[in-house]
């Protein structure tokens, strides 16, 4: 089910302000009245699903036509993000051997799949993003595009080796829904879905959002990922309902989301206003919470299952699933051992640069910790100052 | 002024080591180990008798003679334990007090509120919706009614949405109604610095950004029993306090902590190396860099001697923590930089728009004949 923010079609606000002088067009009544906005009975919206419980396409339900290199991609993808690289880098992140990282799940794969979107490791995985390119980033390392400004867990770069410019997901920030209004902005002109997890609804950044999606209007695709919890705040705690729109497509159900994001875009770009989306999912976590949601929900196995009919069988599986666990371990050794971004990359003022490197040329060579630190960077202390090359060696 | 019931505090106590004692075994360093100036730091009180001693402590029991030490108990304790403590002593003896910011109920993304939804109830120690400009006027909407507001902002990084809130509201409040309405009662913890790992968004010092705010006070401690002292005290000031705690010294800060309730003096700095020659300005995290410093100075190691003329290493440094940033204590700067004639300013934020240059501007003004050299900010790369 989609909710919409509301519009009435018209483009950037061209019209002249006398065709804009409010009128009340609601009945008068005598007796003031409660009423529910979303769907007038008082009744929930309902959780879309295509494939049921045990996996079957439920009746009436519209199964997307989907050929089989694209259930296999989306499949190898999903299990690549979920089962493989969040494993791996979270222990990671427990050994002390990376700073920071947390895990997500595979609805983005499948929303993906379908459209563009705007940042998420699944999302660049897709684009063809190596786990070179994303074990980069989480390391720091000079291959990071992001020279290594970011904290680890936002593999997102400007730079793209393929793949047309417009396809560029923007660099993202901490503060969280601050990039929400940004990209009713950016897609005032053209559409470009953003996503977000649902503990953000809850920021004023987020209604601004909303509001100049819907007067501009924006062309924009919000697509909201609910998984009961921000950080260790449950829900309940969050907001008094069940979600933003109340429910939305089972984001565990691969299909179902990718129904509802195909729908999402055409009414998008047909009605030209904005949509919302709202998805029900998990976030990977160690916890009990995961294991009782993956007993019965975990959406790798539900497609799985939905495709075993025909595509995959258990010895395809165990190697496939082998290939990527070594795959992605041969990945963070290397990126281990690769080196640190060019000093240079830190920051260009000219005088900073200058007091940078009178400081080198003074200690550089003598004080240890600073010869160490020194050695891990790529270019190992060299640093430009207008033009003119400087080292410390 | 409202009026606090003081609960007679020995079964608070005795609750209180419940939810303190499972953690306080010794905590391993995270990836990236200790920094090594913290560790090796002389700093920190050790012992008992020195912690029981530290300078400025006001005891705050009903006793009738508040100045007796002997007697007194001490714990190890590291900061996010201290921070428990003082929080656990101020839900404990004012009954109006009440903890709330992003995951605090489960103890909070540094511990820091580790145990207090249990002991004190989860109507005291509650959860936020995510949004820090809400946390903040709703503190303030809580103060205003009297009640103490303990807000956490979960990174001082993400202050930043409700500085609207703090500037214009908080600080003005008592302001604009003309001394009739106050919101003394509010307090907004949050980490600050650099971590190491925490890139563009989790190691911000935006201390300097609230230095145009008349009306609100700002906190920066370096060690636990500073953390406790003037967090108690800034809970209790008629204020509005901001207290920024040094996330890096969360764990690696440790020392012998009283376990009374005790305060420490806001707006008063702390001269921690007395000297002659230079005064070292600084607080937080960057006074142990600039402890390390001035031992590296003194007695450099054979790689350093030669870069270090030897007139140099007898210089005395005098070493002080600001402590409250805002308002800052310009007394007891300004008469250091009378006696030394030099003055060094370290902060980890940025140098332009930084304390430092408010500070150096200040000095400049009141001890510009008796200088004998420009003031010195030494400050985080911008």
């Amino acid at each position: 089910m989609l909710t919409w923010a509301c519009s009435n079609g018209r483009t950037l606000s061209t019209l002249p302000a006398s065709t804009c002088l409010p009128t009340i067009h609601s009945p008068a009544v005598s007796k003031p009245a409660f009423f529910n906005s979303v769907t007038g009975d008082g009744s929930k919206i309902p959780n879309d699903r295509v494939l049921d419980v045990l996996n079957t396409p439920i009746e009436g339900a519209k199964v997307p036509e989907i050929n089989e290199q694209f259930a296999r991609r989306s499949y190898e993808n999903m299990q690549l993000l979920q089962a493989t690289l969040d494993d791996i880098l979270c222990r990671g992140q427990r050994q002390g051997r990376i700073p920071f990282y947390y895990g997500e799940e595979a609805t983005v794969i499948d929303s993906a799949a379908d459209d563009n979107l705007y940042r998420e490791t699944g999302v660049l995985l897709w684009r063809g993003f190596t786990l070179d390119g994303i074990m980069a980033q989480v390391f720091r390392n000079h291959e990071d595009s992001g020279k290594g400004r970011q904290i680890a867990v936002y593999p997102l770069t400007l730079s793209w080796h393929y793949g047309s410019k417009q396809h560029h997901p923007h660099t993202i920030s901490s503060p969280l829904a601050t990039q929400i209004p940004q990209a009713t902005g950016r897609d005032a002109l053209k559409m470009w879905p953003a996503c977000f997890f649902r503990g953000r609804g809850s920021i004023r950044d987020f209604h601004a959002g909303m509001l100049l999606a819907s007067t501009v209007p924006s062309l924009i695709l919000f697509l909201a990922r609910d998984n009961g919890f921000a950080i260790s705040t449950p829900n309940s705690q969050q907001f008094y309902s069940d979600g933003i729109s109340v429910r939305g497509p089972d984001g565990n159900d691969v299909l179902a989301a990718m129904n509802a994001v195909k729908e999402a875009r055409r009414w998008c770009l047909d009605g030209g206003r904005a949509v919302l989306v709202e998805m029900m999912t998990y976030m990977s976590r160690e916890r009990q919470e995961v294991e009782d949601r993956k007993k019965n929900d975990e959406p790798i196995t539900r497609f799985c299952l939905f495709k075993s009919r025909g595509c995959w069988n258990e010895t395809d599986e165990e190697e496939f699933a082998s290939r990527l666990r070594r795959d992605v371990i041969k990945a963070f050794k290397r990126a281990g051992s690769v080196k640190k971004p060019d000093l240079g990359d830190m920051f260009t003022d000219k005088e900073q640069r200058e007091e940078l490197v009178a400081l080198l040329k003074k200690y550089g060579q003598v004080w240890e910790p600073w010869q160490n630190e020194l050695g891990t960077l790529k270019g190992e202390g060299i640093l430009w100052v207008d033009d003119r090359q400087h080292t410390t060696t | 002024m409202l009026a606090r019931r003081l609960r007679s505090t020995f079964p608070a106590l005795s609750r209180r080591w419940q939810t303190t004692a499972s953690t306080t075994a010794i905590e391993s360093p995270s990836a990236g180990g200790y920094p090594s100036s913290v560790a090796s730091s002389q700093l920190f009180r050790m012992t008992r008798e020195s912690a029981l001693r530290t300078p400025g402590i006001s005891w705050q029991d009903e006793e009738s003679d508040r100045n007796i030490v002997g007697g007194r108990e001490t714990r190890k304790m590291n900061l996010y334990q201290a921070v428990r403590d003082a929080l656990s002593i101020a839900l404990a003896k004012d009954d109006s007090a009440v903890i709330f910011g992003e995951d605090v109920a489960f103890g909070g993304v540094f511990r820091c509120t580790m145990g207090l939804a249990e002991e004190f109830g989860r109507e005291r120690v509650f959860n936020t919706p995510l949004t820090e400009q809400g946390i903040a006027g709703f503190g303030i909407g809580l103060a205003s009614m009297g009640h103490t507001a303990i807000a956490e902002i979960q990174f001082a990084d993400y202050i930043l949405p409700a500085f609207d809130q703090l500037v214009n509201e908080a600080a003005k409040f008592r302001y604009r109604s003309g001394g009739h309405f106050s919101i003394g009662g509010l307090t907004v913890r949050t980490p600050t610095m650099a971590v190491g790992h925490g890139g563009l968004y989790h190691s911000q010092s935006p201390e300097g950004f609230f230095m145009g705010a008349s009306g609100l006070k700002v906190v920066i401690p370096r060690s636990p029993i500073q953390c406790k002292g003037l967090l108690l005290s800034a809970i209790r000031d008629s204020d509005p306090v901001i207290f920024m705690e040094p996330k890096v010294l969360y764990r690696s800060a440790v020392e012998q902590v009283p376990i009374d309730d005790f305060a420490l003096p806001l707006s008063r700095a702390e001269i921690l190396i007395p000297g002659s020659d230079l005064t070292l300005l600084t607080w937080g995290t960057p006074v142990y860099h600039c402890e390390s410093a001035l031992r590296l100075l003194n007695s450099p190691p054979p790689s350093l001697a030669p870069l270090i003329p030897p007139s140099l290493r007898s210089a005395k440094v005098e070493l002080i923590d600001l402590r409250t940033i805002l308002p800052w204590d310009i007394e007891t700067v300004v008469e250091s930089v009378r006696r030394t004639k030099r003055l060094v300013i370290v902060h980890e934020a940025g140098m332009t728009g930084g304390v430092g240059g408010e500070i150096a501007a200040e000095v400049g003004k009141r001890a510009f004949l008796r200088l004998e050299a420009p003031v010195r900010r030494i400050t985080g790369w911008e």
